[in-house]
């Protein structure tokens, strides 16, 4: 008996130190909204849970985040898992080199739950840099509530925004805007009506060199023009002088003077959270009836990576696994980055009934949408510099839409020489 | 002193030294090293020889732009501040009630100024709806556009580093505390006024007060960051892209290492030539007691 005692303490023993022994402590970065954070927190508490992994959470806004991630590769100081932005992948991994190949661990990690197309789009030089979280786009929101109250309808074309602009400023008031357009969405919201009209995207991926001329990139522009002039947009003057915040924290979204932008269908939730009361919905992108296409601009939303350093990769890919393909990952997650790309995850929340149908009807507006394969160099940060101060410039005035489309296209032009 | 109690010494001092050495002399020698590369921190540097300080100083117009605007930040924030915090210094150098809540009360901007949290209150101040503006308005003038005009976006970042004066204040208090009373009463007796007394005697005294918090204002003024970059983010049309604005994006939005310690041994420079300057200049205005120049 006393035999057996001992025995069975010692089994017991070795149990306990066996599970300490696999346990890893694991780091992992994201940039997000407050729904995203809360949701993937709870997501690695249940995952970490599930393998004995500690994970540790480090999440920020988006502005930033690229600086911290480079600064953390470089100095070899990076998290274990990490949400990379896809057109950050040739900017830390060329070569395929910058972070573990997943395809390593295709014994843990369920890799048939992802599209040809999806694994490609993370795959850099043969290995698989990341695994694609969603597929994103930029789509148009409106806020359904506040242009019900004007008595205005939803626009499906450029010409009836403009009619909507009109309708606003009668009903509501002058400071009342149907879209919302600075920055970053002011370009896209150039380039989508370039695409339209030439039916290509921003870069010529084999020519490398911009796709437009400076007369097509000019009518983007004077179209920029004349949604600021017509009052569908605010001036950039005016959106600095409230101190340049963001479109979600502005209380002029919150309260429904601007009722509309063209932001990522994966942030919607991000978008929808501050207007309490009221609904905002995913629409159709705008176009006039001579569009040769209607541009959508679709590709890989971020991808989760490994770091190459990560010292236990096994534990970390058990944990991406567990977010991306397994029951409590996916059910904690949620619609946090958009309708999940993996195949399980997707059926799992739409039969469970937990994805809102706004997020469903925003994805399936970028997934049905039509137009150009968009190059990853659209985003380079260069090429994005390039364009919003060139535009800004525009916008106060200081030059013409021509020249201001020849200096982009110069601009834009010298950075991609490099690749 | 004995060899034992010398090594005791040292090794005292030793965390101050190896936290010198390692964060502050090694990446001081490395960004000049670098600022002869081509390095995007993902590769192996390349030497480049001078290109980066070629290309600085004969074709980048982003840079004049920042170097102009950086040295009128500089040159009007300096005296500016010096002139108010040596103006309130003397208030406070008056024997009024409650004067060390006054004190205290003053000093506070200083702890506080240079956080992300102030800045962030500072956007919310001179938003076109903000306090700032409801004042203006309240008192009959036209609200302003703080933020969205060029004119007036750097006035409102050299109105947050004027906000923090506090330090400066404190040592011109102490320098006004330390002159000797007899003079004043001498000056008083000869029939001198309150300007010719200060004139003549307050502001020979504390010369070396004044020098002292220009140096340091100065270096301070040429190395400000947080303000612009989180209440304009430099703009609008780049009025307010101070040089470590274009440091900061130069090294972490383009990845150019090379490029960006360049710049930056360039704004080493030109603090380290004004800083000489001011030093002598100093023989001609600076008094120091005893001294026989003087």
């Amino acid at each position: 008996m006393k035999l057996t005692k001992i025995f069975l303490g010692v089994a017991l023993a070795a149990t306990s130190l066996a599970q300490t022994a696999n346990a890893s402590n694991l780091r992992m970065s994201w940039w997000g909204g407050d729904s995203r954070h809360k949701a993937t927190q709870v997501a690695l508490k249940a995952c970490g849970d599930k393998y004995g992994h500690t994970i540790a959470a480090e999440f920020t806004g988006w502005d930033g985040h690229l600086e911290k991630v480079t600064t953390q590769i470089a100095g070899g100081t990076e998290a274990d898992i990490m949400q990379i932005n896809w057109p950050w992948l040739p900017l830390f991994s060329i070569n395929g080199d910058g972070f573990a190949d997943l395809n390593q661990y295709k014994d843990i990690i369920d890799l048939s739950q992802w599209t040809k197309d999806d694994l490609a789009a993370g795959t850099m030089n043969g290995k698989l840099n990341g695994l694609s979280v969603s597929t994103t786009g930029r789509v148009f929101m409106f806020n359904k509530t506040a242009l019900d109250k004007a008595g205005v309808a939803i626009p499906k074309t450029w010409d009836e925004l403009f009619a909507a602009a009109k309708t606003l400023k009668t009903k509501v008031g002058p400071e009342a805007y149907p879209m919302n357009a600075v920055k970053e969405t002011a370009v896209l919201l150039i380039s989508l009506y370039t695409t339209q009209n030439t039916g290509k995207d921003l870069v010529d991926q084999k020519a490398k060199k911009v796709a437009w001329s400076a007369e097509e990139l000019a009518k983007g522009i004077d179209f920029y023009g004349k949604l600021v002039k017509e009052g569908v947009v605010q001036t950039q003057k005016s959106v600095a002088s409230e101190g340049n915040l963001n479109l979600f924290e502005s209380p002029k979204w919150a309260d429904g003077r601007i009722s509309g932008s063209y932001e990522w269908d994966s942030t919607f939730s991000k978008y929808a959270d501050p207007l309490k009361g009221q609904k905002l919905e995913p629409v159709s992108i705008l176009k006039n009836t001579d569009a040769k296409t209607e541009g959508v601009y679709r590709k890989p939303s971020m991808v989760f990576s490994i770091s190459k350093r990560s010292k236990d990769p096994k534990a970390a890919a058990q944990i991406l696994n567990c977010l991306l393909n397994e029951p409590e990952g996916i059910n904690a997650m949620g619609t946090a980055r958009g309708l999940p790309a993996s195949k399980i995850a997707a059926k799992t929340l739409i039969d469970g009934g937990k994805i809102e149908p706004e997020i469903v009807a925003a994805n399936a507006i970028i997934m049905n949408g039509t137009g150009p394969t968009v190059s990853p160099l659209n985003e380079h940060p260069e090429v994005r510099a390039v364009f919003i101060d060139t535009l800004e410039e525009y916008a106060y005035g200081q030059i013409k839409s021509q020249e201001a489309a020849e200096a982009i296209i110069d601009g834009v032009n010298a950075v991609l020489k490099k690749f | 002193m004995s060899g034992d109690h010398r090594f005791l010494g040292l090794l005292y001092l030793s965390p101050y030294i190896i936290g010198l050495l390692v964060f502050t002399a090694l990446p001081f020698l490395a960004s000049f090293y670098l600022s002869f590369t081509d390095y995007n921190l993902m590769s192996t540097p390349t030497f480049v020889g001078i290109a980066n300080y070629a290309k600085l100083l004969t074709a980048d117009r982003t840079f004049k732009k920042s170097l102009s605007i950086t040295l009128f930040y500089v040159f009007t924030t300096v005296p500016l501040k010096l002139a108010f915090a040596l103006f309130i210094a003397v208030i406070l150098n008056y024997k009024l009630k409650f004067i060390n809540f006054f004190r205290t009360a003053f000093y506070v901007p200083s702890i506080l100024g240079g956080s992300i949290a102030i800045a962030v209150m500072w956007r919310y101040l001179f938003a076109d709806v903000g306090i700032v503006n409801m004042a203006l308005q309240g008192i009959g003038f036209e609200p302003v556009n703080w933020f969205g005009d060029p004119t007036n976006a750097l006035f409102t970042i050299t109105l947050l580093r004027l906000w923090q004066f506090g330090s400066a204040m404190v040592i011109f208090l102490a320098a006004l505390q330390s002159i000797d009373k007899s003079l004043y009463e001498a000056a008083s007796i000869d029939g001198a006024g309150k300007f010719a007394t200060f004139w003549h005697i307050t502001m020979p005294l504390i010369t070396p007060v004044i020098f002292f918090n220009l140096i340091m204002q100065m270096v301070q003024a040429f190395q400000e960051f947080n303000g612009p970059y989180i209440i304009t983010q430099g703009g609008p049309l780049k009025s307010t892209y101070l040089l470590p604005l274009y440091i900061y994006e130069a090294a972490f939005k383009r990845f150019d290492m090379g490029y960006a310690s360049a710049i930056a041994w360039v704004l080493f420079a030109i603090i380290m030539v004004l800083t000489l300057i001011a030093f002598w200049s100093s023989r001609h205005w600076v008094y120091y007691a005893g001294d026989k120049r003087s």
